[in-house]
């Protein structure tokens, strides 16, 4: 009886005592590196907040139109803060990659590697779709005012087309850096855009011949002028 | 010139040379030095320019006939035959009972480097002014159909008796032609400075050699300047600097109507871009002042006939409608709360009642200047945001003095004036406040970016 305990029972408690015996200072370990890792994010973030507001980088972005940008997207963190935090999540993730790799086991180990070789890309996904963001905000606020000074009635629909087209197009630039579906998102844009142009042509093909008509005269018969009136502004 | 600058922040004479075409070079050394220079801008002005250099060279002749004079043609690249012309015009000296001609006009007919514009052209010419040594210089239009030589006369004397530095023009005009200049390049400058120069933008002026070296020293050759920005930033910066300036009155102003093709957004945005930007620049001048005085007008005003202009009123009231509602959200980030709600107020009302009366069109003027100071958009955006609101002010001004003579329409400009003036105080206020940009003051404190928008 008390062999068949010793082996039945107190052998696999002696293996999982011996397992959690080795471990254990890797489980230490791990938590160390967490809250470490918790403690740099946390100083890192409040460090790089203070220098860069001293730095004037709000007044920076300010000036670069940025902040407005952001503001646009319901973005109401200043840019400063905003920094902080993006390095603050980083450092997180990379103290968290860290703590998982220090349990030392294979399968882990190589997820870890996964994900921190992910890191590049995931950053430079990111960039994309942050300028692709602001361009498109900038673009679409300059084909606005252009087309309400020129008259253009469909000034808004004109502004927001080209708004999602140019986030869509940086949408489709960050997938395929992230690897997802490559040929699928290329395909697709290609087939979206090249869908929209047909059917702008077409829409205007049958519905706007005149129109059509009146702006190639006016680009190719200068002597007809339409000048409403007279008023020299200068 | 040095001595008339009051803003301490003029930049030392740095006597670098702009670049010159070589035949130029030539032209300059065997010329030497003159006591007298004419520019005259041009870009395909082959039709016009043959009278504006006659004119130039009858003036230059009845008025100013011992004096080493030269003639200065920048031109853009014209296509036609523009400095052809330029080169052979002659004038009858006999015809025009000038008997005592005693010196040869030079004529130096040049291209200009830098940004295409008339600014870059003027650059040219001022430089050809500083190593010729002119004590006295005049800039006019090459598309004048008016100008005749008493022009010359009027435009050089004050700066050739060495009595002023700068001399803007006094025009008779319609009271719908010019409307830049009359509500907005005139109002705006007038309650900034303090001076009454009715045509800041005129388009010919006359300055001293010594005041053309100054322009020369000023680093807004890239800018706006360069361009349509040039006439309100020579105004402004004579001011600014301290330069004597004055007004000759010059009768009627009739030149060819400006090309279709060129964009009033562009123009607008060129010259109140240059405003602003002067505004920046010469902030402690211009906060200083209050009320205006007159300037010394020379010469012998008289009435004249202008031609008449017609004005599609609706059309400007329909632009204005649509920016109503498509700006709307960048109108709100430009005016402060009060104003754009005044304005929101006009969406919706029939086309006669769509107006915008002198106390917020002053309102609107000044808070885009206050915008454009705190970047509060892209400053491009932010000045081609302002075409509907000044066609929108521009309608309404029609509106206001149709059927009134345009002595009565000229009283109506001035009470703008006066309220411009009045509403200084608003500017200064908004002006120095800065905008709340996050929420969260505690964020906006800590680097100083941030206290509340007030109206």
């Amino acid at each position: 009886m008390n062999t068949f305990i010793e082996q039945a029972v107190m052998a696999p408690l002696k293996l999982l005592a011996g397992y959690a015996a080795a471990i254990f200072p890797n489980l230490v370990a791990m938590g160390i590196l967490l809250l470490a890792g918790l403690l740099v994010a946390r100083v890192a973030s409040i460090l790089a907040e203070r220098l860069l507001r001293v730095l004037g980088f709000d007044h920076l972005c300010n000036r670069l139109g940025v902040t407005a940008a952001l503001l646009r997207a319901g973005v109401k963190t200043d840019p400063s803060r905003l920094i902080g935090s993006s390095l603050h999540w980083t450092v997180v993730l990379v103290a968290s990659v860290a703590a998982v790799s220090a349990l030392n086991l294979a399968p882990v180990n190589q997820v870890a590697r996964s994900l921190l070789a992910y890191v590049p890309r995931l950053i430079t996904a990111s960039i994309i779709l942050l300028a692709g963001y602001v361009a498109s905000n900038f673009a679409s606020q300059a084909i606005l005012i252009a087309a309400v000074n020129a008259g253009l009635a469909p000034a808004r629909l004109l502004a927001t087309c080209s708004r999602w087209g140019l986030q869509l197009l940086a949408v489709a630039m960050a997938l395929e850096q992230l690897g997802i579906a490559e040929q699928i998102v290329v395909v697709g844009f290609g087939i979206t855009w090249g869908g929209l142009v047909l059917a702008a042509a077409i829409a205007f093909g049958f519905g706007a011949t005149d129109l059509a008509k009146t702006v190639l005269e006016k680009k190719l018969l200068p002597t007809r002028t339409d000048m409403p009136d007279d008023l020299r502004h200068w | 010139m040095g001595s008339h600058c009051r803003t301490g922040r003029r930049t030392p004479m740095s006597h670098e040379r702009i670049p010159l075409a070589p035949a130029t070079e030539n032209r300059l050394r065997e010329i030497d030095f003159a006591d007298i220079l004419v520019g005259i801008p041009s870009y395909n002005n082959a039709a016009t320019v043959g009278h504006v250099v006659r004119a130039v060279a009858a003036g230059l002749a009845k008025y100013f006939p011992t004096k080493r004079a030269v003639l200065v043609n920048a031109d853009g690249g014209s296509s036609d035959d523009t400095t052809a012309v330029v080169a052979q015009t002659a004038v009858d000296h006999r015809q025009l009972l000038i008997a005592d001609r005693q010196s040869v006009l030079h004529r130096i007919v040049t291209p200009y480097h830098g940004i295409p514009g008339k600014g870059s052209a003027f650059r040219t010419i001022f430089e050809i002014a500083r190593r010729l040594n002119a004590r006295a210089c005049a800039v006019v239009d090459a598309d004048l159909r008016s100008i005749s030589p008493e022009w010359i006369e009027m435009l050089l004397r004050p700066t050739m008796e060495g009595e002023f530095d700068y001399v803007a023009p006094f025009y008779l005009r319609h009271k719908y032609d010019g409307t830049i200049t009359n509500s907005l390049a005139y109002p705006l400058t007038r309650a900034l400075y303090g001076e009454q120069i009715r045509q800041p933008i005129g388009g010919e002026f006359g300055f001293s050699g010594a005041l053309a070296a100054h322009y020369l020293d000023q680093h807004v050759w890239e800018s706006e300047v360069a361009r349509f920005g040039i006439d309100i930033w020579m105004t402004t910066e004579a001011i600014a600097c301290g330069a004597r300036v004055c007004q000759s009155f010059l009768g009627a102003k009739i030149h060819n109507p400006k090309d279709p093709a060129s964009d009033l957004s562009d123009m607008l945005r060129q010259v109140v871009g240059s405003l602003f930007a002067s505004m920046e620049r010469h902030a402690t001048v211009w906060a200083a002042v209050t009320g205006s005085h007159p300037v010394p007008l020379f010469g012998f005003p008289y009435e004249v006939g202008v031609e008449p202009v017609h004005v599609d009123v609706d059309r400007m009231v329909s632009h204005f409608q649509q920016g109503l509602t498509d700006l709307a959200p960048l109108w709100q980030e430009i005016l402060s709360p009060a104003t754009f709600e005044h304005l929101t107020d006009l969406n919706g009302r029939d086309g006669k009642d769509c107006r915008i009366p002198d106390e917020l069109w002053s309102r609107i003027v000044f808070d885009a200047a206050a915008s454009y100071h705190h970047q509060v958009l892209p400053r491009e955006h932010l000045l081609k945001c302002l075409t509907p609101l000044y066609l929108g002010r521009t309608a309404s001004f029609v509106r206001a003095t149709m059927g009134l003579t345009s002595v009565e329409a000229e009283r109506a400009v001035e009470q703008l004036c006066a309220t411009f003036e009045n509403r200084k105080p608003y500017l200064l206020e908004r002006w120095d406040e800065r905008q709340a940009r996050w929420d969260g003051s505690a964020n906006a404190d800590k680097d100083g970016a941030g206290v509340g928008r007030s109206s």
